[in-house]
C-alpha cells in the first residue's frame, strides 16, 4: 500500500482536508512530546507544548509551502512553541530542578537506583547548557536529524552545525562531570 | 595530518555522518596523538552516556485532547462555510461607505472625535462617579471569578494548577468556583492539583458546604498525602 508522505498530508491539511492532521500526529506526537521532555525535563509540560504546536500547525496550515520538507516545518514551530513558553513561564520554577521531582509509583529495586541517578544527572547537565547547544544536541542524538537538516532549521551553514554539536557535547561533558562530583567515568 | 583540522572531524566520528577514509585518518591520528586520543574519548564518553535517557511514551490525554481539538476546529471550519461572517459583512460594508480621499477620512475621524468627547461630556454629568466605580468593581470581579472558572475547567494540569492560583486570590468565590475546587478535592487524578485545591479552600471563609464535603472526602482517599491534608485543614477551621 502506498504511504502519503509528511508533505502530501500537510498539503492536504493546507488546502482544507484538516482530518489528515491525525495521521501526521500518530506519526510524530510521541517524538515531538520527547524533544520538549529532554528540553523542559518536565512531563505535562510537555504534553502541553505537543498540544500547543499542533493548534498552531492548523492556525499556520494556510502558510504551509509544499518545497518545505514537512519535518523542518514542525520542528521549527516546536522550536518557536518552546521558545514562547520560555518568555511566558520564565519566573517559574527553573529548568532542570524537575527530574528530583517526579513521584516514583513503584518501590525503585536498588539495581534500577544507579541509572535513575544518572539520568538525573544527564538530565542536568543537558539544561545547564544554553537553549541552543542544548536543542543541536537533542535534534541529533535524539531526534535522528541530519546536519543539513539541522543547518536548514537553525538557518546556518553545515559547518556551523558540526562545530556547535562539537562545542555542545564538550560542554555537556564538563557539566556532567561537575556533577558527578568531579570523578572522571 | 594537523589536530586541529582531526578536531573538526570528531563531531561527524560521533553522529556516524562520515565517509571511510576520514574515519580512517581520524582512527589513525589518534592512536598516535594523546591529546586528541583524549578529546575524542571524553567526547565519545558523553555520547554513548546519553543513550541512557529514556525515550517515553506521553498520557492518553494527549491522544483525547489533540482529537477534540481537531473536532472543534472542524465545527468551526463548517460554520464558516455555512454561514455569513459578521467581520467580513462588516469590512465590506466598511469598504463601501467610508470615504476614499485621505482629506475626507481625516475629516470623518475628527468628527467621529467631536462627536466621541461631546457625548462623553454630557454622559459624565449624568452619572453618580460613586456608584460607577462600585460597578465597575463589580465588573471586575466577575471578569475576574469568570476567568478562574474558565481556568479551572483546563484539561491541562498546568492551566489547572494556575486556575487554582488566580482562585485563592480572589476575595469572594461564587459557587461554581467552589463546585470546582471540591471537585478537584474529590476526583482529581493528579495529587498535586487536590493538594493545592485544598490549600485554596482554606484560605477561603468559612463555608458549610466544605467543611460537609472535607469531611466526606477523607474516607475516599487514596493518597495518605491528601488525607493529612484535608484532615489538618479540617480541625484548623474547626478551632
Amino acid at each position: 500500500m502506498n504511504k502519503a508522505t509528511d508533505n502530501n498530508l500537510m498539503e492536504q491539511v493546507r488546502d482544507g482536508n484538516v482530518e489528515k492532521l491525525a495521521i501526521l500526529f500518530e506519526r510524530y506526537h510521541v517524538m515531538l512530546y520527547n524533544f520538549f521532555l529532554r528540553l523542559t525535563s518536565n512531563r505535562s509540560i510537555s504534553e502541553d507544548l505537543v498540544q500547543d504546536v499542533f493548534i498552531r500547525i492548523l492556525k499556520y496550515r494556510s502558510t504551509y509551502r509544499g518545497q518545505d520538507k514537512f519535518i523542518i516545518w514542525l520542528y521549527r514551530i516546536a522550536r518557536n512553541t518552546h521558545v514562547d513558553y520560555l518568555r511566558k513561564r520564565k519566573d517559574e520554577l527553573s529548568l532542570g530542578e524537575q527530574w528530583d521531582e517526579v513521584p516514583c509509583q513503584e518501590p525503585t529495586p536498588p539495581e534500577k537506583v544507579e541509572q535513575e541517578q544518572e539520568i538525573v544527572r544527564l538530565s542536568k547537565a543537558l539544561a545547564k547548557l544554553p537553549l541552543k547547544k542544548r536543542e543541536v544536541i537533542i535534534l541529533c542524538r535524539f531526534q535522528n536529524l541530519k546536519y543539513k537538516e539541522i543547518a536548514e532549521l537553525l538557518g546556518c551553514q553545515i559547518g556551523t552545525v558540526k562545530a556547535l554539536i562539537h562545542r555542545s557535547i564538550k560542554e555537556l561533558g564538563k557539566a556532567y562531570f561537575e556533577l558527578s562530583g568531579g570523578i572522571a567515568s | 595530518m594537523k589536530c586541529n583540522q582531526i578536531k573538526k572531524g570528531f563531531s561527524d566520528f560521533l553522529t556516524g555522518e562520515i565517509d571511510k577514509t576520514t574515519r580512517k585518518e581520524i582512527e589513525e591520528h589518534v592512536t598516535a596523538c594523546g591529546s586528541c586520543r583524549d578529546e575524542l574519548e571524553s567526547l565519545s564518553a558523553i555520547w554513548t552516556k546519553l543513550g541512557v535517557l529514556p525515550e517515553e511514551q506521553p498520557s492518553e490525554s494527549v491522544r483525547t485532547r489533540f482529537y477534540t481539538a481537531l473536532e472543534k476546529y472542524k465545527q468551526s471550519l463548517e460554520k464558516e462555510k455555512a454561514g455569513p461572517n459578521l467581520g467580513k459583512l462588516l469590512d465590506g460594508w466598511i469598504e463601501r461607505w467610508a470615504p476614499r480621499r485621505p482629506v475626507f477620512q481625516f475629516s470623518l475621524v475628527l468628527m467621529l472625535l467631536v462627536v466621541g468627547l461631546a457625548a462623553g461630556y454630557f454622559l459624565r454629568a449624568g452619572l453618580q462617579e460613586g456608584g460607577e466605580i462600585a460597578r465597575l468593581r463589580q465588573e471586575v470581579h466577575q471578569v475576574r471569578q469568570i476567568a478562574e472558572v474558565s481556568l479551572l475547567r483546563q484539561e491541562s494540569l498546568n492551566e489547572r494548577l494556575r486556575g487554582i492560583d488566580v482562585t485563592s486570590r480572589v476575595e469572594q468565590s461564587d459557587e461554581g468556583t467552589l463546585e470546582a475546587l471540591l471537585r478537584f478535592v474529590s476526583s482529581d487524578a493528579d495529587i498535586n492539583t487536590r493538594l493545592a485545591a485544598i490549600d485554596a479552600l482554606q484560605l477561603l471563609p468559612d463555608y458549610p458546604l466544605v467543611q460537609q464535603e472535607f469531611v466526606q472526602s477523607i474516607s475516599e482517599q487514596t493518597s495518605p498525602l491528601v488525607e493529612i491534608a484535608l484532615t489538618l485543614t479540617h480541625h484548623i477551621k474547626n478551632l
